[in-house]
């Protein structure tokens, strides 16, 4: 039976490697308030290779503009559709910015319009509940980027599941940080990262 | 004083006398013989029609024989079975029928489509067709061949030599929900993700933390028995929480399709055929189009029960078996990481993972069954014709009542050529 390794995805453009300490961060979590069987130790995948097929659930993020090569949108595409969880969440937070742009485009390109994630979607209770999801960032409530909060991420639905999420709301910033930190915290932010995950791995 | 030469006409007068009476005691003695002995007729399969209205109208034959190309349509059958009961005796012989045999049953798949399975001699050239045409032909390789037709044809024929055989769905399934229990893991994941896009109806317990606060649960994971749930699907040893049910529920009927690291639980291990063995990983191999379940890593079943049926293997190691337990039917698979044949494996990997995983379930799957409408069947043509006429016989000798026959052809020509001549040659004479 296969252990839960977190991915993180590396592509051509851009900087894939901007959130070092976040893989560790909620690996950490998902050990500490779930039973799910996790690899200790994260990896890096390239959106092009074949091992992309190996870890059904891939992090995505990044500041600079974002071009996906054929190989890498005709991976992504196939992966997708297949069952895999792409998260790509836009470091920037920023709609303005190139990530964010771009990325968009991408997606646009690759699988059509995305679909407004409705805030009543079982991704906010499959583990823990949130109560007015999505839940916001520091860097949002902040002002930080474009100064705005976002009420919503959106999504590319297969099936009904959902195959493709993406994030304005910047948790590359807020879940980058070292695990050991959470015990000086009141709230722990990375719990809808929890999330993510479980709702991966049984939806 | 009569010349030489009317006394040789005389003596000719005579013969043909003699040659007259001598036919018409051999059409007597002939027409004795059909009214106290018998008289046998032959026919094949071209002239039976006229033949049988012959026999039943004209005839009336104490024996007939029928030399069949292929097996008479179900009218003609009947009506060969129904002569012994006029005093006509029918014999049959072929040297071309290869018995064979059809049998349609329903898949409990939500997607439908029918299992066909043929018995026929070995070597033989089975092909499979419906109203529309051919669907497929193969080479029997042993007792038989089967096919599995994906969408439901009302009937099938399938024709081997000069036998046609036709089958037909009687029972339509009635298909329940599935239950699928493990814990958040890829494989849950995926096998509920295939069965639903296959059509099931799912209801899931996935355990997600340690005292099973905040595990998720899809549906409303009623009762555990036949009346709702049709099977079982267990990942992992965290569906021994529902032990005891899933036990009273496979021995009532119910169907289990079980992961072989599951059978590690007591509970569970008590309904699988076989524990698990030693895992064998699978080196992150891209599953082939051709062989994909060869790049899988297995958990293989070892120290299978007596009862348990091995339906594959890998190597030496086996990887799917199967075992009957009370009414109900238990599957186990040594394949613990399918989901990798549908994520990486080749293009048309999604859906033969799909469907190599709803036949597993399917062939253990409880359904309720209701008798529907079905066109007129054949299923097993030669086998009927012998039950319905007894076993073939030989040929019948060609010395027999043919060459009778022929002769007779040529008896009544003969006799009217006589007549006349003796009776010319009277009135040439001048003799009345």
């Amino acid at each position: 039976m296969s252990q839960f390794v977190f991915a993180t995805a590396e592509y051509v453009s851009g900087d894939w490697e901007s959130a070092p300490a976040l893989p560790e961060n909620l690996i950490d979590s998902v050990a500490r308030y779930t039973s799910i069987d996790v690899a200790p130790v994260g990896v890096n995948v390239k959106l092009s290779s074949p091992e992309l097929f190996d870890y059904p659930f891939v992090w995505m993020t990044g500041h600079l503009p974002v071009r996906l090569t054929d190989a890498e949108r005709r991976n992504v595409k196939r992966y997708v559709e297949r069952g895999g969880f792409l998260m790509i969440d836009d470091h920037n937070h920023d709609i303005t910015g190139q990530f964010h742009k771009t990325v968009t485009e991408e997606i646009e390109r690759t699988f059509g319009k995305m679909t407004r994630l409705a805030n009543t979607h079982e991704l906010y209770r499959c583990f823990f509940v949130f109560e007015n999801p999505p839940p916001n960032t520091h860097h949002e409530l902040n002002g930080y980027g474009d100064d705005l909060l976002h009420r919503y991420l959106d999504a590319v639905l297969v099936n009904g599941r959902i195959g493709l999420l993406y994030s304005n709301k910047d948790y590359s910033s807020e879940w980058n940080f070292h695990a050991e930190t959470k015990k000086f915290m009141t709230q722990d932010p990375t719990k809808f990262g929890v999330n993510l995950i479980v709702y991966a791995l049984t939806r | 004083m009569r010349s030489r030469g009317s006394a040789a006409r005389a003596g000719t007068e005579w013969g043909l006398r003699l040659l007259i009476l001598a036919l018409l005691a051999g059409y007597l003695v002939h027409a004795l013989r059909v009214r106290y002995r018998g008289a046998t007729e032959a026919s094949d399969s071209q002239g039976l029609t006229v033949a049988l209205a012959r026999w039943s109208v004209v005839a009336a034959p104490a024996r007939v024989h029928v030399a069949l190309g292929h097996p008479p349509p179900v009218l003609q059958r009947d009506w060969l079975a129904a002569l012994p009961g006029a005093g006509t005796m029918v014999a049959w012989g072929s040297a071309s029928l290869l018995p064979s045999a059809i049998a349609v049953d329903p898949v409990a798949d939500p997607a439908g489509g029918v299992d066909v399975a043929v018995a026929t001699p070995a070597a033989a050239t089975v092909e499979l067709r419906d109203t529309l045409g051919t669907l497929d032909s193969v080479r029997a390789v042993a007792a038989g061949v089967r096919f599995t037709v994906p969408k439901l044809r009302p009937a099938l024929e399938a024709e081997v030599g000069s036998v046609v055989a036709r089958g037909a769905v009687h029972d339509s399934l009635e298909l329940h929900r599935l239950l699928v229990l493990g814990t958040a893991q890829w494989e849950t994941k995926f096998a509920i993700a295939a069965l639903e896009e296959r059509g099931w109806q799912v209801d899931a317990h996935i355990a997600v933390s340690p005292r099973h606060r905040g595990d998720v649960q899809q549906g409303e994971i009623g009762d555990v028995d036949t009346s709702r749930y049709s099977a079982v699907v267990a990942i992992d040893t965290t569906a021994a929480r529902y032990g005891d049910r899933i036990a009273r529920f496979v021995r009532a009927g119910g169907g289990l399709l079980i992961w072989s690291p599951a059978a590690k639980a007591p509970a569970l291990a008590t309904l699988a055929p076989g524990a698990p063995g030693i895992p064998i990983a699978d080196e992150h191999q891209v599953p082939t189009d051709t062989a994909p379940r060869s790049a899988l890593e297995i958990v293989p079943l070892v120290g299978l029960r007596p009862d348990a049926i091995v339906l594959e293997r890998r190597g030496d190691v086996v990887t799917l078996a199967a075992r009957r337990v009370g009414s109900g039917r238990v599957v186990e698979t040594g394949y613990t990481n399918a989901w990798r044949w549908r994520l990486a494996g080749g293009d048309a990997a999604p859906d033969e993972e799909r469907t190599w995983l709803a036949r597993l379930v399917a062939s253990v799957a409880y359904t309720g069954r209701r008798q529907v409408a079905a066109p007129p069947t054949d299923v097993a043509p030669v086998a009927t014709l012998i039950d319905r006429l007894g076993p073939g016989t030989p040929k019948l000798d060609a010395t027999g009542f043919m060459t009778l026959a022929v002769v007779l052809r040529w008896v009544f020509p003969v006799l009217v050529a006589a007549l006349l001549l003796e009776w010319s040659s009277r009135r040439l004479r001048g003799v009345k």
